[in-house]
């Protein structure tokens, strides 16, 4: 009885996927961005195996402009770019995807709480509204100072700085949840509210929940940058942000070293397009107010 | 409710996070793992006893924590935001205050001529969706708006200033011509320096307002007015700017606040490429200096200039659309 019901449910969550997958086939901007994204997470997963040499290697070779040996030329220390670029891909994708799922955790619980008890609903909303207000790239300019360069720092710090909102986008649609028959009937039943939200609300916001994570990826990535451009980041791990710190503050792209310094904002670009481009084809698919009546 | 109960309303949650921030200024360096008395100010070898026992009674660190926290209102209140660790003894306000009038004239401009060419560009592309032109302005705008601005000026120093050197590589002015009166030769020498700079930051700020505006024109023009313009047989380019983009711009106005935070990232990181002497670049060099104060006090800076350019667009945004009082 229990396996039927459990089977029939894994059935229609295939059919569900399926459905889904049509539509977002048809979304070519979102196909675009999920293309180049599956393109970098490759390199990243596999960079050591990809990468020609290895990027934190010195040679004497240093400055050397593309050639057969060096695809991407070499930096004031000899190093490979090309491979940097591969193990960049690593680091940047990383630091983007613990930092979102740091924030997405955060401004979903703050979001799932604040729209479903009304009692705390004013208190957190308030509290969102100061941290939206108050500028979260200096306050992480701030923090990561005085916490030491550090790559877990800034995680961390972007992490708990950019999750407002997502508290707000959640909240709303928990609020609209909550007035549907099915909440109604089971509070009748009297079923407890962590129940209600554990098998009702939470299921239900799953999917915005995903597509807010990829779109927080994206500003997780342009922060790290930022942040690692400033000189806050570890200097060890060498995202593409921290390769750009170091060709200017090596006087590499006033040299005119142009392999040293184009490549990686092609990178962040396209990475952070990509993120944003599957984002919003999954919120337009999955958020209903935006889905195309 | 009435405007004017509308304005106290904001006017008191201004005031709220406004005090939230300075709590948060006053705990930051005291709380943070280390030595919070050499952060605030410093441990230097040429600093006497006597020096370092004046400067603690002066920032009342000798003090536990809440009777610290009067000494700090009533210096902050006295615009005293301590002394700068790496140019002692100056003042941190000092500091910030020669920043900060070359931030505003870079940022204010970038950000005008963001909005103006965002809503040109947002208003013709909404009203001719679809086209090529729409197509190609769109990904232009996304492409754009993911491109981490600091890269940005990199290229355009690259190119301008080191490959075909038409203009300097940054600074706001040259330094042989360090007067500061306002003179055509001064004047023309910071316009210069100014260009790749706004270039830089208009770049990546108008693409947020381009796709505001666009889908507020594409809602705009499903709506019944529109077609009872047609109807009137009113020509085009009247629809376009009179009917529609009137109306779509109201979620616009809201756009400068909303996209603050990016406005003020973008200026620290641009100034920073292009060593504008701004705050962005003050906060740069204290970075590497661990300058902490300089660090707290940019940061308080911004932050009051941040709430009060909010404080402003919602009571414009009041103002000009009665919805949002009752909302």
């Amino acid at each position: 009885m229990t396996r039927s019901l459990k089977s029939r449910g894994y059935l229609a969550t295939v059919r569900r996927l399926n459905t889904f997958w049509s539509i977002y086939k048809s979304n070519r901007l979102g196909m675009m961005g999920l293309i180049i994204l599956l393109f970098f997470i490759f390199l990243a997963v596999f960079a050591d195996l990809i990468s020609p040499y290895n990027p934190y290697m010195f040679s004497i070779n240093v400055y050397a402009p593309p050639s057969w040996e060096h695809i991407l030329g070499t930096n004031d220390a000899g190093q490979d770019i090309f491979s940097e670029l591969i193990h960049g891909a690593r680091i940047s994708l990383m630091v983007g995807f613990f930092s979102a799922l740091i924030s997405t955790v955060i401004g979903g619980a703050v979001g799932i709480f604040s729209g479903y008890f009304s009692r705390i609903d004013s208190l957190l909303m308030r509290v969102t509204d100061i941290f939206i207000v108050i500028p979260s790239f200096p306050l992480m300019i701030l923090l990561a100072a005085y916490m030491g360069p550090s790559i877990n720092t800034v995680i961390m710090v972007i992490g708990l700085l950019s999750w407002p909102y997502t508290a707000r986008i959640i909240r709303s649609q928990v609020l609209s949840l909550k007035e549907r028959v099915f909440v109604e009937s089971a509070k009748v039943i009297g079923a407890s509210d962590f129940y209600i939200l554990r098998s009702y609300i939470l299921p239900n916001i799953m999917p915005l929940l995903f597509a807010n994570t990829i779109l927080n990826v994206s500003g997780a990535i342009v922060s790290e940058a930022g942040l690692s451009f400033l000189g806050l980041s570890d200097v060890t791990y060498k995202s593409w942000g921290m390769i750009l710190y170091f060709a200017r503050i090596r006087g590499g792209f006033l040299k005119g070293a142009y392999w040293w310094f184009i490549p990686p904002g092609i990178c962040i670009t396209l990475v952070v397009l990509a993120f944003t481009l599957v984002g919003h084809a999954l919120d337009e698919i999955l958020n209903p107010r935006l889905r195309r009546r | 409710m009435g405007l004017r109960r509308y304005i106290v309303k904001r006017g008191v949650d201004t005031t709220i996070t406004f005090f939230i921030i300075i709590i948060i200024n006053f705990l930051l360096p005291r709380l943070m793992p280390g030595d919070p008395v050499s952060r605030l100010i410093g441990t230097r070898v040429q600093m006497s006893y006597e020096e370092r026992l004046a400067l603690l009674k002066t920032y009342g660190l000798d003090k536990p924590l809440h009777e610290q926290f009067i000494v700090y209102l009533s210096n902050l209140f006295r615009g005293d935001l301590g002394v700068s660790l790496s140019r002692y003894p100056t003042p941190v306000i000092e500091v910030l205050m020669y920043g900060l009038p070359w931030t505003i004239l870079l940022v204010g401009f970038s950000t005008f001529l963001a909005i103006i060419i965002g809503t040109i560009l947002g208003i013709i592309s909404g009203w001719r969706r679809g086209s090529k032109f729409d197509i190609a302005s769109l990904v232009i705008a996304l492409a754009t708006y993911s491109t981490p601005v600091f890269w940005i000026g990199m290229l355009l120093i690259f190119f301008f200033a080191v490959r075909i050197r038409i203009l300097p590589i940054g600074g706001a002015f040259d330094p042989e011509l360090m007067v500061s009166t306002l003179s055509p030769t001064y004047v023309l020498n910071v316009l210069k320096h100014m260009v790749l700079p706004t270039v830089a930051l208009t770049l990546i700020l108008y693409g947020g307002q381009y796709l505001i505006v666009r889908s507020s024109i594409v809602e705009a023009l499903t709506e019944d007015y529109i077609l009872t313009a047609y109807a009137k047989g009113l020509k085009e380019s009247t629809i376009m700017f009179k009917h529609a983009a009137r109306n779509a711009l109201l979620p616009a106005i809201s756009y400068a606040a909303i996209e603050i935070g990016l406005i003020v990232a973008g200026a620290v990181l641009t100034e920073t490429v292009f060593s504008w002497p701004g705050v962005g670049t003050i906060i740069y060099n204290a970075v590497s200096d661990r300058d902490y104060p300089v660090i707290q006090g940019a940061f308080f800076i911004i932050a009051l200039s941040v709430l009060l350019a909010n404080f402003i667009a919602d009571i414009v945004y009041g103002v000009l659309d009665p919805r949002i009082r009752y909302g």
